[in-house]
């Protein structure tokens, strides 16, 4: 055992120094489509057109961009003669409520409960790295809790399948007051590419209170440390 | 590695073996370009001939695919040989007025599951099948109401039985005492949703009854109708960890349709963006081993390598996970030689961080006593099952895509071995994990430094056709089968993906092991519910 | 005649009351008339030993003189009284049980015999308990054994009960041959037949006739007692036997064997040696193993309490056995702690073992089902029953503020008073024995937690249970008296162990109580048993906490080494139960006080995001004691006899089968071998029977030839 100390202390400390720095490594977030002006409506409406699942719209020049639906394909930017530009960043998560109502529900620590709503993996797969040395939770004071008994936050990603609406249910009744649900990735929040169908919702709040929304097509680490932050009522509303 | 002169005798010969076999109430058409012999049987002789090919010609069953061909249904049932020995597709043709079609998983177990998908989504009954009911819609769904049928109204929530009956399967352990201990949907960390009865008598787990499909999208039915490259989106994001396998599986499909290929680079970097996506779900599987056997250290250390990996593939490729990439005719953006390389290098890092790894757990007592003769899976039960992947190549099963059916790159341009283990445990498991990540490394060194130049992209027109494309994903082979109409619109989307195959043998490896050792011979499975559920 | 003479009488009247009225006609009062008639019985027999136990006035009666045989006597003595006075307390309750109970017999079974035995076994009890000569005690035992295998025999329609009853008799009546014999040894040195006679007699008893004796009084009456290696019968008889009859057994008639081991070990013919009290300490150790060790898996709720009597009363015994070894190495003291802490055992066994047979026969009438793979979920059906039985698992898993608690603790203190001893050989039997009670102790604990929970908590596994009933008063209201009982032994013990000295006192010699129940409260005026530096410590403690109230020696138990460990270990199981209660209590207005605001919500427990969980999916009673049969599984030696799994079209099963079949370690060991060589003696003797007149009559001229012999060799 001692050797796995020994190699432990050996990694050093590759913990990230968000939210106190920016953290700007390349390779955290792929970022997302910023709105933009095109010389004139008929290019913004082209370059518009070209997303699958209508997440950019146009208002004469500006391209306006909905973040909910947008499931990072890319196709917007892709060899056209008007590509649009991308942005980085990471500070994504949004409010669907007033500041008010988060702010000091819990201010030390937070217990997260996750709860698989048909998500297609590379979520859950950002989600699991939060809690790996690079992003680590826990000196956050944020916690994984495995019954929702003693959790304070929801993270829930897919587009809510219809097998899952039972246990989502369940598991949000399970959990005392205060509670918050935050809606992960485009699935959760929309419904993404799947949702509604016959066997997917659009999104989780057709079934629980959405709190927070995070966007992207998977938010990346960060993204998810911004949004339980805001939970923590540690971060400005961006 | 060329199809040896044997190989190529069996795949010239095989229309003759069958036609003497079978007499004249086959029709077999070859297609030597596709190395693809089509026969069009009987329902009555079809057991007959799958169970020949299967077990007496060696060919490995890919996939079932039942469609809805007016005035008749056609099922599809895709087998592939290795090497040199192409592909089998035999066809039946039945009214759709009948219902019941001949059930070959009483030959073919490997065939069980995929039977119990149609009967569930189709509405057709397998007749010899023991094992019917519901399957992919769960209990609440309405009886009588068929997905996938071409009536069937996809774009709206189907209406559900409000009170419909608790889940209860029988138990088959007889033993007094005996009592089933429900695991999920919802776990205490963040595994996917899924659920299984474990029947014991209280240590051991004596029989698992898994129920899946919780997070069915209906992927196959919401792509109908859809543009390719809207459907591509699905291909590409309904298993977002394996995502660029199943993109270019889709995407090989669509250029076989269209009679193109994609040009020399970009099937070189799709060798090369492939082999990551390995790279990086080893590493994962590997971390979700260390992490179920509770030795936090080198988990945490595995998902730092793993971190690495991901911030490495979005900076070269731009998305953590590879979405966006794969497109009709070849890669949707060239990469400059000069990231490849660096990739190339980082790749060899990390390498050196998972040999180290590697070592530190050979001599970890407390590791190996966990997985060491736990979750054994024999070679024959693997054969049986049609198990696919790291879990088959563990138990002694070596069939692999990127050799037995070659594509993209692979082939004749690059050079690697398939790792094989004989014990079938999960040490084995994860042996075959770590040799396959060092001949990932390999590949993608080998493909970096002879990265050919020249466009990125063959430009298609929409055909109308059909066509099976594949890849050997991470977890193991995934199939693609389309059907597109004039305009390019998909009109029918078959995906047979590796979780789903290999679910279905799980219980073969959970069985007989106490409690403790189901979540570590799960993750040595390492698969996902997403790519299974679809 | 004295008031105890009197009582005594009114309560043989009163039993020949109850065998007249069992023998009227009609069937339907006759529960009500066991359970008054039953009651008014118990309450004159404890009346008249606790004035006996109490004052230790001595009775004794003679009755007639008989040729061969000499005087027939009745008497009590202190010991006497403590076994009639925990007879009493156990068919005081069953008696009271009994009026609801049997009902569940009513039109199937006579209802009649079931009265004229239920007096006839009582009278014989105590009988037996006061027989002061050989005679009177061997047909109070005989006549014990005989009514016990007709009452455990009363569902007699039942072809297992038959068989089991026949095992019972037949162990029982092996037991008894012993006894005689053992008597018989005895009475060779003198002529008179009365135990008085006897104990002066044994003075000249050789060694190896002492062995002998003792050997065989110890096979005869353990066998009653059911230890190893002759307990065999207890677990088949407990689950056939009628749930009233079970308490009794176990709360009753067990004890008979103690009180044999004891009147002849103890008084008439003291242990001589360190190595019969090692016999006594091993075999009891070994009966509490094997005895929890086999009650812990198993699911039928009678046989697992059966299982667990043989582990009480291997406690009992190994106490015994701790105190003959301190007796015959010059330790009086220390052997009066072992015997007050046997003897405290034995009475909670009673009061406890008694309690959770009536809560098992309660469910077992209200459900139709002893096996707890179909029960569960009574808690919410049956909440008095519930509560009482919890009451009595708890008493049995040793767990304070209960009686169990009390007497474990002592027994395993006193084995730690060891380091006494002079043999090391001896000091490691000690340490390994005290090590196997602790073992025995933390089983038990595993039993009944699986006891209670399989059978009241979680989900009902089948339609009966589901539709299970309350029982009737009379019922609950019996179980009640127990528990009552079982709180006030476990935290009055200060009361007790007095009166249990003054009943050891005349074998070991010396008063112990001093060293348990420390006179704390007489400080200043003439404690010379502790310094005043030692008592002032204590009285810092708060140990004269209530002295000023208590008409005893005060609330706190104390086990204290000799010199050579002078460790002291002192508790006061009343102040616990103060101090708890003050806690719960404060812990409770403090939350109130915390949460006042705040709102309070029930759910549904969480059970994976899953619906509702059929039975089926819920802990079986086999699954919870899975891990102690796997551990043990080296002792358990199942034997696998059919593995089989059956398949349909190749690959997809129908059934898995696996039974497994457990054949008892002791049965195991000793049965088989005897029941294999005895055939084969019986095939050898077979031969003999060649059918012809000559041979027969080679035969009696070989016999008589033999006798001529003997004789003139004598």
């Amino acid at each position: 055992m001692l050797k796995w100390v020994r190699k432990g202390l050996r990694a050093g400390i590759k913990t990230t120094g968000y939210p106190h720095t920016r953290e700007s490594a390349p390779g955290i977030s792929p970022g997302r489509p910023a709105a933009m002006l095109c010389d004139g409506p008929q290019e913004a409406g082209a370059v518009a057109g070209r997303c699958p699942t209508g997440a950019l719209s146009n208002q004469g020049n500006m391209i306006r961009v909905d973040h909910r639906r947008c499931v990072h394909c890319g196709r917007c930017r892709q060899d056209h003669e008007h590509a649009m530009a991308w942005e980085g960043g990471y500070e994504w998560a949004g409010g669907r409520k007033a500041p008010g109502e988060m702010a000091a529900a819990f201010s030390r620590s937070l217990h997260i409960r996750i709860l698989d709503a048909g998500a297609c993996g590379a979520c859950l797969s950002e989600i699991k790295q939060i809690s790996s040395p690079y992003y680590n939770i826990h000196r956050l004071g944020f916690f994984i809790t495995p019954t929702p008994r003693t959790a304070d936050v929801l993270l829930v990603a897919g587009p809510l399948t219809d097998p899952m609406r039972l246990p989502l249910e369940r598991c949000y009744a399970a959990m005392p007051d205060p509670k918050r649900v935050v809606a992960v990735g485009a699935c959760a929040v929309s419904g993404g590419i799947f949702g509604p169908s016959f066997a997917a919702a659009a999104g989780i709040s057709q079934c629980v209170p959405v709190d927070i929304e995070i966007p992207g097509c998977p938010p990346p680490p960060l993204a998810l440390l911004h949004a339980l932050l805001m939970v923590a009522g540690k971060t400005k509303q961006t | 590695m060329g199809p040896t002169l044997n190989n190529v005798l069996k795949f010239t010969d095989l229309p003759r073996m069958v036609a003497s076999r079978w007499g004249d109430s086959l029709e077999i058409k070859i297609d030597q370009e596709r190395q693809l012999i089509q026969i069009t049987c009987d329902p009555e002789v079809l057991q007959d001939l799958c169970q020949w090919l299967f077990y007496r010609q060696g060919y490995s069953l890919a996939t079932l695919i039942a469609e809805e061909a007016p005035p008749e249904w056609v099922m599809r049932y895709i087998l592939y040989g290795d090497t040199g020995n192409g592909q089998v597709h035999v066809l039946t043709r039945f009214p759709l007025s009948r219902t019941k079609v001949p059930s070959i998983s009483p030959a073919i177990h490997a065939a069980d599951w995929q039977e119990r998908e149609i009967e569930d989504l189709f509405g057709l009954s397998f007749e010899g099948h023991p094992k019917l009911g519901d399957f992919i819609l769960h209990e609440d769904w309405p009886e009588g109401a068929s997905p996938m049928r071409t009536a069937f109204d996809a774009s709206r929530l189907h209406p559900r039985q409000e009170s419909g009956p608790p889940w209860r399967p029988e138990m088959i352990v007889k033993t007094p005492g005996a009592f089933m201990m429900p695991v999920g949907p919802v776990y205490s960390d963040t595994a996917e949703s899924a659920h299984f009865l474990l029947e014991t008598v209280g240590e051991d787990v004596v029989r698992t009854i898994p129920k899946f499909f919780y997070k069915y999208r209906g992927v196959e039915k919401i792509a109908e109708g859809m543009p390719a490259d809207h459907a591509l989106l699905l291909a590409e994001r309904f298993s977002g960890s394996s995502a660029f396998a199943h993109s270019l599986a889709f995407c090989q499909a669509l250029e076989a349709i269209c009679k193109i290929q994609a040009p020399p680079r970009a099937r070189a970097l799709r060798v090369l963006l492939a082999e990551m996506e390995r790279l990086r779900h080893h590493t994962a599987a590997v971390a979700g081993i260390c992490s179920s056997t509770a030795l936090a250290v080198a988990a945490s250390q595995t998902s730092i390598i793993e971190e690495d990996l991901l911030r490495l593939t979005c900076r070269l490729a731009g998305h953590r996970y590879f979405f966006g990439l794969n497109t009709p005719g070849g890669l949707a953006r060239d990469l400059p030689d000069g990231e490849c390389k660096k990739a190339s290098e980082a790749a060899w890092i990390v390498l050196d961080k998972l040999k180290e790894l590697h070592e530190m757990l050979r001599f970890t007592s407390s590791f190996l006593d966990r997985l060491e003769e736990v979750g054994s899976v024999s070679r024959k039960k693997a054969v049986a099952y049609g198990l696919v992947g790291p879990v088959a190549r563990a138990s002694g099963v070596s069939r692999d895509l990127r050799v037995a059916q070659p594509y993209a790159g692979y082939g004749q341009q690059t050079k690697f071995q398939v790792p094989r283990e004989a014990e079938g445990d999960g040490y084995a498991r994860l042996r075959v994990l770590f040799a396959e990540a060092e001949q990932s490394v390999n590949l993608i060194h080998q493909v970096a430094s002879t990265l050919p130049a020249g466009p990125v992209r063959t430009a298609a027109a929409p055909t109308e056709g059909c066509a099976l494309g594949w890849a050997e994903a991470p977890r193991g082979a995934a199939f693609h089968w389309l059907r597109t109409d004039g305009s390019g619109n998909i009109r029918r989307y078959r995906v047979m993906p590796p979780s789903f195959v290999n679910w279905h043998g799980f219980h073969l490896a959970a069985e007989e092991f106490a409690f403790q050792d189901f979540p570590i011979i799960m993750a040595t499975f390492g698969l996902s519910n997403a790519e299974c559920d679809r | 005649m004295t008031e105890t003479g009197s009582l005594l009488l009114t309560f043989f009247i009163v039993c020949g009351l109850g065998v007249f009225t069992g023998g009227l006609p009609g069937n339907e009062k006759h529960a009500a008339c066991v359970s008054i008639i039953g009651s008014v019985a118990s309450l004159a027999l404890l009346t008249a030993s606790g004035i006996v136990l109490l004052s230790g006035r001595a009775f004794s009666m003679a009755l007639w003189a008989l040729p061969l045989f000499g005087k027939m006597m009745l008497g009590m003595d202190r010991m006497s009284a403590l076994f009639l006075f925990i007879t009493g307390m156990v068919f005081l309750p069953v008696s009271i049980f009994s009026a609801g109970y049997l009902k569940r017999y009513t039109g199937r079974y006579s209802l009649k015999s079931f009265a004229v035995f239920y007096f006839l076994l009582f009278a014989s009890i105590a009988l037996t308990l006061m027989a002061m000569d050989v005679l009177s005690f061997v047909i109070g035992w005989e006549a014990m054994s005989l009514l016990g295998y007709l009452l455990v025999n009363y569902e007699h329609e039942q072809a297992d009960t038959t068989r089991s009853g026949m095992v019972m008799l037949l162990m029982s009546e092996a037991g008894t041959l012993a006894v005689i014999l053992a008597f018989v040894i005895l009475a060779r040195t003198t002529g008179d037949m009365g135990f008085a006679s006897l104990r002066a007699g044994a003075v000249h008893l050789g060694a190896v006739a002492g062995w002998f004796v003792f050997l065989l009084s110890f096979f005869g009456f353990g066998v009653k007692a059911g230890l190893v290696p002759v307990n065999s019968w207890l677990p088949m008889a407990h689950p056939v036997a009628p749930g009233n009859v079970s308490a009794i057994l176990s709360g009753v008639i067990l004890n008979l064997g103690i009180y044999g081991i004891v009147r002849i070990n103890a008084d008439i013919l003291p242990i001589a040696g360190t190595g019969q009290g090692l016999v006594v300490l091993l075999i009891g150790t070994l009966s509490a193993l094997v005895g929890i060790l086999y009650a812990t898996p198993e699911d039928d709720m009678k046989k697992m309490l059966a299982h667990s009597s043989i582990e009480n009363m291997g406690i009992v015994t190994a106490g015994l056995g701790a105190g003959f070894v301190f007796l015959t190495s010059g330790h009086p003291v220390p052997a009066g702690l072992a015997f007050i802490a046997a003897l405290y055992h034995m009475t909670n066994h009673s009061l406890y073992k008694a309690l959770l047979f009536l809560g098992a026969g309660s469910v077992d009438m209200q459900v139709g089902s002893r096996h707890m793979q179909g029960l569960g979920g009574l808690i919410r059906r049956m909440p008095w029953t519930a509560l009482f039985f919890l009451v009595g698992a708890l008493s049995i898993a040793a767990l304070p503020p209960f009686n169990g608690f009390v007497s474990e603790w002592l027994t395993l203190q006193t084995l730690l008073q060891c380091a006494v001893l002079p043999s090391k050989a001896v000091k490691i039997t000690f340490a390994l024995c005290g090590a196997g009670l602790a073992l025995t102790a933390a089983l038990a604990v595993t039993c009944f937690v699986k006891a209670f929970a399989m059978n009241f908590l979680g989900k009902e596994r089948s339609e009966k249970a589901a539709k299970a009933a309350e029982a009737a008063p009379s019922m609950t209201i019996s179980m009640g008296i127990l528990a009552v009982a079982c709180f006030l032994f476990g935290i009055l013990p200060t009361y007790v162990i007095p009166a249990m000295d003054r009943v050891v006192q005349p074998y070991v010699h010396v008063s112990a109580v001093d060293q348990l129940v420390p006179p704390f409260f007489t400080v200043g005026r003439g404690n010379d048993k502790f310094d005043r530096t030692f008592v002032a410590d204590f009285h810092k403690l708060g140990a004269q906490v209530g002295s000023r109230v208590l008409p005893g020696r005060g609330l706190v138990i104390m086990h204290r080494g000799g010199k050579r460990n002078p460790v002291i270990f002192a508790m006061s199981p009343a102040y616990t139960v103060a101090v708890l209660l003050l806690l719960l209590g404060g812990t409770f207005l403090i939350i109130r006080l915390l949460t006042r605001r705040r709102s309070l919500t029930h759910g549904p427990a969480w059970s994976g995001g899953l619906g509702r969980l059929p039975p089926e999916m819920t802990y079986s009673a086999t699954g919870f004691s899975n891990p102690v049969r796997v551990i043990f599984r080296g002792i358990f030696r199942p034997v696998t006899v059919r593995d089989a799994r059956e398949t349909v079209a190749n690959h997809f099963r129908s059934a898995i089968r696996k039974d497994q079949l457990e054949i008892h370690m002791i049965d195991r060991l000793f049965g088989k071998p005897i029941v294999h060589y005895g055939r084969r003696l019986a095939e050898r003797l077979g031969r003999m029977h060649s059918g012809r007149v000559n041979a027969y009559a080679a035969y009696v001229l070989a016999a008589l030839l033999a006798v001529l012999l003997i004789q003139g060799l004598a």
